[in-house]
């Protein structure tokens, strides 16, 4: 049971209903996967499949293929128990931390993540809190021997905690403007003598793919952080949070800077606001073409990240399609992260991170999962909780 | 020594007036004291009664007589014509003549015992013993903007704790300290702060009720009993009050109701101080004929500039700024007596301001005045004394230029105890016009402009070609006037300094001068072009320009409240929770609040019915939350102590918490609010339905079974909160079971004691505990426990207590281990009600699996699906849902665990929990399988009143901006007008835990 990881083969998927995770649908699929990648997704019905090619034949009849939930902005594997201290791995000491790297702090073995995997959640950005700049991100596999093989994207980016208090804010974004000039001089300078450990993290959010990853919610900061990503050319700023997106539709358009929206399951932020707005947000921005995808920052985040499916099917509810909302946590999110030429969906070619579920993943009532893939390895599909659930049904039927 | 004792008798007309003052007199003594006769003035009697050309004899501080043509021999006389003399107001809500209060800081353990030394009650925060008069004493000119604002009395007390001892009536102004204080102790004082106390307990709203009631019980008991108790100068002291007016501080409307309950308990009289929204429940508190005293601090307009700031002030804020002002007319319309107080106000002007505002919104004259003077001189007994300008009373009045109840008027002097204090000249020096300035050489022309009090000059002169000018500086000290200027037209400029009396109004000015080379000369000058004195400004008033009360006065409230509907529901899939299961095509009647039928067959709509087609829709019973803590007013916990069963959350219910429309739009229409997780005994349940726009009680359900919180685990043991919170006991699991088992053998010794007494068998009543009361009743099984519980083991070790205590535990809820030992939960009979998949937020719920409900109902176990959570409370549809994942239950199982369970659980289900015909109509419509997560309510009712509608949801969102607009240009024009402005600041919701301390409730916590 302990998140089995087989070694690589050649592995057959037949007859399943596959959700690419692009917005379309392929019903009696057959998927390829040959080592860590699939080769191909196609009409299981019209094609005839050879026994001696594959190492592994699942029969999926009726069941569905999902690609990797992908649950983008969290501190799953960066902590265990919230109230205890010696768990907590994801805020250090310092306002401007971009030197501080999530990656080699994660624990796949974690049993949160353990459990977050068995809802079909594969792929976590591993990301550190606190201060200005909160540290480096990771982008990370819920399945691994060490943080080394279970890494996908090392340092993805950095998260910049935008000022909110009105009362100091002008102050405070000067400070960042002031951090920011400071590390572009650092970053386009020829010497390469690591001369500081702060400026050299941010150095490839300037000259390479590092995204820039800016925590905010309202009008004011999301006016202003299009303002600052234009004044520093940034090639990937993202905005964190964004409840406030909706409003400012077209001018965050053509900015073109993606949002990464708050928590679908949370309370409006304001008093006067539409019970459901929080729900009806995807579909708010969607209609305005502008890019999202869906995390779960808030409230006990590691352990609730397991539900991500979930929020993202309440958004069916309100205005997105059932593909549309599988979207927002599988593509769109490595999108936005800069994985997509590996992950988020299930395409020829892609990495083998995909799962079966007995019927609609995003319905908590059927995210039932039998298989579970990850790089191509098959992954055990039970947990901890799960056994303790089947100790306790065997000591009651004993008795 | 010489003592004086003086008594004078005055005819009819006097009362016997002794003056306490024994002291030696250094100097020869003064003569006795002279009458005064004001003359010809406008006397506004009382509220009601005024009297043109009117004079006032005063004697010895007192009004001998009131009339036309006074004369007395000996008398002073002065002339009143054109004043305005208005009884002094009276401020009962004050703390005048005595220290701050000291705050001190004690660190940051926990202090739970008294630190005061003495007989003292065992609480810092009750002190009746507190004596105003002892402390009483006016220093300086500390009373100089209360006089100013028109106020001559004040009753003033310690304003600190929430019994605050004696208050006592004093006289403002310059008099003798002991003529001052007109009566010792009038009265006392009640609230629900604690004040300056660092004794944990209490830290609630909850937890100030029980302390006070408690008190109140034990005050009772020692006037009955002090014979046989050792002494306590406290309740010595307070039995000498209990006669005594009852004010009480409110910091909120809803507080009043709360303390009200006290005083119906207690039968006796409340007299309240209140927030400023009371007029948000005026006929609430006209169905209790609450006397209000009313403060007159306005909210300020907000900056509403900025949009993007703007948008972050609730509706609530501003609905409050626009009706703030109109509260006194909203609550005398609905038939209420009220007082002003000046708590809160920094100065004179801002009582003018405000004051003036209150009857620009339609308060009329003589009831703002009769607020200020005759009602509250009755409600403390002293209307036979102050509060009128009749004879007999005390000649504490202010002389106004005209009524200021009708017009700006100025306060021009006070007079206190018959001792006058000038402020303002009737007709102030104004030289304000063009002066003809003859000099012994010259003539000049002097313009004065600028304001009276501030007047510029500048001198012209004019030749036959030419016109100079140049600047005079003018200093004006009441009749005396210094100008100076260089002169001009002159070959030598030179220093010209004249000074002059004032005559004729300003009309002439007289004096001497001198010029540069030190020559005296004589002056004069004579205004040429006179400018009319301004008539005061009238006060208008409107009291309909303004925005109607909402129920509740926030986003989403309705201007009137909702009332039950019949309602036929046609062709629903409904989910009976009862033997018929999920039922296709039925119609379900609702009249009267109750459901009238559930039927198969075609029901025809009784006349006058809402007929809504809800073919492919969903029809079920409510949701039923068994754990909740919105819609609570400050604290949800009182951790002051391990045991605090005398607590209650029924007592502090909030009806404005925005998250109770949000649990309406998850379809939830009752819920058990619970005291949180923070001592083992915790308070008392509230069973609420989640009613919008009523009042707290019309949220309690009535007849509800009686319920309380206990707890176990980290939280009481206070595992997780901090190094300094090691002192109060217990800190391990195993202090928790013996805090139990000390708990109900005090009960059953205390329920001991009074069946003895009930019987006959002792003579004298006991003491009432109300902790030992309510521990009394679970173990007669009156009263049940939901106890907060996560591992197995001390889920064992409650089960034994209760068990060898002979009763039951109604309800484990978190129970995260409960499948460990659900075979036990079981066989005790015990419910379940826990998280459908929470875990790794605390080291106790390592074990804990979203499993655990399906193994618990798998044994046996009535199993609930719970929130303690506002958002997730509003989708417990979608938590159920999860127990299909998860352990694999079905469909109409799993819905059970958020409908009937509960209802069950919580005994309500004869009432509630399943549609079937007679259960009351609390009814939810989906737009989809409820369980699945695309489901969405369409409408909600509780008891027939439909409370929510999507179909109504934009219509709602444009109302709300409409009067979101409408308030916020009326703001802006308040800004423009020069009203004081503050800048909004966006502030989260925050929400109670179970672990949330104090009275402040937290943004987010990780702790359950």
């Amino acid at each position: 049971m302990w998140s089995a990881t087989l070694s690589a083969q050649r592995i057959l998927l037949l007859h399943g209903t596959a959700h690419i995770g692009n917005g379309n649908v392929l019903e009696s699929a057959a998927i390829g996967v040959v080592n860590d990648r699939i080769t191909f997704v196609k009409n299981s019905l019209t094609q005839s499949f050879s026994k001696q090619d594959w190492d592994t034949i699942i029969n999926c009849n009726g069941q569905h293929f999902y690609p990797s939930l992908v649950s983008a902005n969290n501190t799953l594997g960066l902590t265990e128990i919230d109230a205890v201290r010696a768990t907590r791995d994801f805020n250090d000491v310092g306002d401007w931390n971009p030197h501080v790297r999530a990656q080699v702090a994660y624990n796949v073995e974690s049993k949160v993540v353990e459990t977050t995997r068995t809802n079909g959640v594969l792929l976590v950005q591993a990301t550190p809190r606190g201060g200005w700049i909160s540290g480096s991100s990771a982008v990370m596999k819920l399945s691994g021997w060490n943080w080394e093989d279970a890494t996908v994207l090392a340092d993805d980016g950095i998260h910049l905690n935008w000022p909110y208090d009105p009362k100091n804010y002008a102050t405070q974004k000067r400070d960042i403007y002031s951090f920011f000039e400071l590390a572009k001089t650092y970053a386009t300078d020829r010497d390469d003598q690591i001369s500081d450990l702060r400026l050299e993290a941010m150095k490839a959010c300037f000259i390479a793919n590092k995204r820039v990853y800016i925590h905010a919610e309202s009008i004011q900061q999301i006016v202003d952080i299009i303002d600052f990503a234009a004044s520093f050319q940034l090639a990937f700023p993202v905005i964190v949070g964004g409840r406030d997106a909706h409003l400012v539709g077209a001018k965050l358009r053509d900015s073109k800077i993606p949002i990464m929206l708050s928590r679908v399951h949370s309370l409006p932020s304001r008093e006067d606001d539409l019970t459901f707005l929080p729900y009806q947000m995807p579909s708010l921005l969607k209609a305005q073409g502008i890019p999202f995808c869906i995390q779960n920052d808030g409230d006990m985040q590691p352990m609730n990240t397991r539900n991500l499916p979930f929020q993202a099917g309440t958004t069916i509810a309100y205005g997105l399609t059932a593909e549309e909302a599988l979207k927002s946590v599988s593509l769109s999110v490595c999108q936005i992260m800069g994985i997509d030429k590996d992950y988020g969906t299930l395409e020829a070619g892609k990495k083998a991170t995909f799962f079966v579920s007995k019927g609609p993943a995003l319905d908590m009532r059927t995210n039932q999962l039998t298989t579970i893939l990850v790089d191509g390895k098959l992954v055990s599909t039970t947990n901890f909780q799960e056994q303790l659930y089947l100790k306790y049904r065997q000591k009651y039927k004993a008795e | 020594m010489k003592a004086r004792f003086i008594l004078f008798l005055f005819g009819a007309l006097f009362s016997l007036e002794l003056h306490a003052q024994f002291g030696p007199e250094n100097g020869v003594k003064a003569s006795e004291p002279k009458f005064v006769l004001l003359q010809h003035a406008t006397i506004m009697v009382k509220p009601g009664q005024t009297l043109a050309d009117c004079d006032l004899l005063l004697h010895e501080g007192k009004i001998v007589q009131v009339g036309k043509n006074l004369k007395q021999d000996g008398a002073v006389a002065l002339d009143y014509t054109g004043k305005v003399l208005v009884p002094s107001f009276i401020d009962l809500y004050s703390s005048i003549g005595l220290d701050p209060v000291a705050f001190k800081n004690n660190g940051w353990r926990p202090q739970l015992e008294s630190n005061k030394e003495g007989a003292y009650y065992w609480n810092e925060a009750v002190h009746p013993e507190l004596t105003a008069a002892s402390a009483f004493k006016l220093v300086d000119n500390s009373t100089d903007q209360l006089q100013q604002a028109g106020f001559g009395f004040a009753l003033t007390h310690h304003m600190d704790g929430v019994v605050r001892g004696s208050a006592a009536f004093v006289a403002l102004g310059q008099k003798e300290v002991h003529q001052q204080i007109i009566s010792a102790k009038a009265a006392q004082v009640f609230s629900f702060s604690k004040g300056a106390s660092n004794q944990t307990y209490p830290s609630s709203q909850m937890g100030s009720i029980a302390l006070l009631r408690q008190a109140l019980y034990d005050l009772d008991y020692y006037s009955k009993n002090k014979a046989n108790l050792s002494y306590s100068v406290s309740l010595s002291e307070w039995e000498e009050l209990s006669k005594l007016p009852t004010f009480f501080k409110t910091d909120d409307k809803w507080e009043i109701l709360r303390a009200q309950k006290i005083a119906k308990e207690f039968k006796t009289n409340f007299l309240f101080i209140g927030s400023g929204n009371e007029y948000a429940i005026a006929s609430d508190l006209k169905a209790q004929n609450a006397q209000l005293v009313l403060p007159l601090t306005f909210p300020e307009a907000f900056e509403v500039n900025d949009p993007y700031l703007a948008r972050e002030i609730p509706l609530s804020e501003l609905k409050h700024w626009e009706l703030a002002p109109s509260n006194a007319m909203l609550l005398k319309k609905a038939g209420l007596d009220i007082a002003f107080t000046t708590y809160g106000l920094k100065n004179a002007d801002q009582f003018w301001t405000a004051l003036r505002k209150t009857i620009a919104r339609g308060l009329s004259a003589s009831d703002a005045m009769a607020a200020l003077t005759t009602v509250p001189a009755s409600w403390i007994g002293l209307g036979a004394q102050v509060g009128t300008l009749e004879a007999g009373k005390h000649a504490s009045f202010s002389v106004f230029s005209a009524d200021p109840f009708a017009f700006e008027a100025q306060l021009l002097e006070t007079w206190n105890l018959g001792e006058a204090r000038y402020w303002k000249a009737q007709n102030p020096t104004n030289l304000i016009g063009t002066y003809s300035v003859k000099l012994p050489d010259t003539t000049y022309e002097l313009v004065v402009t600028g304001s009276p009090d501030k007047p510029q000059g500048k001198v012209v002169y004019k030749t036959t070609t030419d016109t100079l000018s140049t600047k005079a500086n003018i200093l004006l000290k009441q009749q005396d006037v210094a100008i100076q200027f260089i002169s001009i037209g002159t070959t030598n400029p030179q220093l010209i300094q004249l000074h002059a009396k004032v005559l004729k109004n300003g009309m002439v000015l007289e004096g001497e001068g001198t010029d540069a080379k030190g020559a005296w000369f004589q002056w004069s000058a004579i205004q040429q072009q006179t400018t009319p004195k301004p008539a005061p400004v009238t006060l208008k008033s409107d009291s309909t320009a303004y925005g109607q009360v909402w129920f509740p006065n926030m986003a989403f409230g309705t201007s009137a409240k909702a009332t039950a509907q019949t309602i036929l529901f046609k062709n629903a899939t409904v989910w009976t929770n009862e033997k018929e299961g999920i039922v296709k095509g039925a119609d379900v009647l609702v009249v009267n609040g109750k459901i009238k039928e559930v039927s198969r067959q075609n029901m025809n709509a009784p006349a006058g019915a809402r007929v809504i087609d809800a073919a492919g829709l969903h029809l079920t019973s409510g949701i039923i939350d068994e754990h909740s803590h919105l819609a609570i007013s400050r604290g949800v916990n009182e951790g002051g102590q391990a045991i605090t069963a005398e607590v209650s959350i029924a007592d502090v219910v909030n009806p404005d918490d925005i998250d109770i429309y949000r649990q309406l739009a998850g379809g939830v229409t009752a819920a058990q609010l619970l005291h949180g997780s923070a001592n083992p005994i915790g308070g008392q349940s509230a069973l609420i339905k989640f009613k919008w726009g009523v009042t707290p009680d019309e949220m309690l359900i009535d007849n509800a079974p009686k319920f309380i919180k206990c707890a176990l685990g980290e939280n009481v043991k206070q595992a997780n909160w901090g190094d300094f919170n090691t002192v109060r006991f217990p800190q391990t699991r195993m202090g928790v079971e013996q805090v139990f088992y000390d708990g109900f053998y005090r009960a059953k010794a205390y329920q001991k004691e009074w069946d003895a007494y009930k019987a006959g068998k002792t003579r004298v009543a006991p003491r009432v505990d109300l902790e030992l009361e309510v521990l009394a009743e679970i173990l007669r099984s009156e009263r049940f426990i939901t106890c907060h519980s996560y591992i197995q083991s001390e889920i064992n070790m409650l089960m034994h207590v209760a068990d060898s205590m002979g009763f039951r535990i109604n309800t484990f809820t978190h129970i995260l281990e409960g499948y460990k030992v659900a075979d036990k939960m079981n066989k005790h009979g015990v419910a379940g009600s826990t998280f459908s998949d929470w875990w790794a937020y605390k080291f106790e719920v390592n074990d804990a699996i979203p499993y655990n409900a399906a193994l618990m109902t798998e044994q046996g176990v009535v199993v609930c699906i719970n929130s303690d959570d506002a958002e997730m409370g509003r989708r417990l549809n979608q938590e159920a849902a999860k127990t299909v994942k998860y352990g694999g239950l079905s469909e109409e199982q799993a819905w059970k665990l958020v409908t009937l369970n509960p209802a069950k659980t919580l005994h309500l289900d004869a009432e509630m929990g399943s549609v079937k015909a007679g259960k009351a109509a609390d009814l939810v419509l989906w737009t989809a399988n409820p369980l699945s997560i695309e489901a969405r309510v369409s409408l909600t009712m509780i008891d027939g009143v439909v409370y929510y509608e999507e179909a109504l949801q934009a219509q709602k969102q444009q109302q709300i901006e409409q009067e979101r607009v409408r308030i916020l240009s009326l703001m802006l024009a308040a800004g423009e007008r020069g009203e004081a402005t503050k800048t909004p600041q966006k502030k989260a919701k925050k929400h109670y835990h179970c672990d949330t301390l104090g009275e402040e409730a937290t943004e987010s916590e990780n702790a359950h």
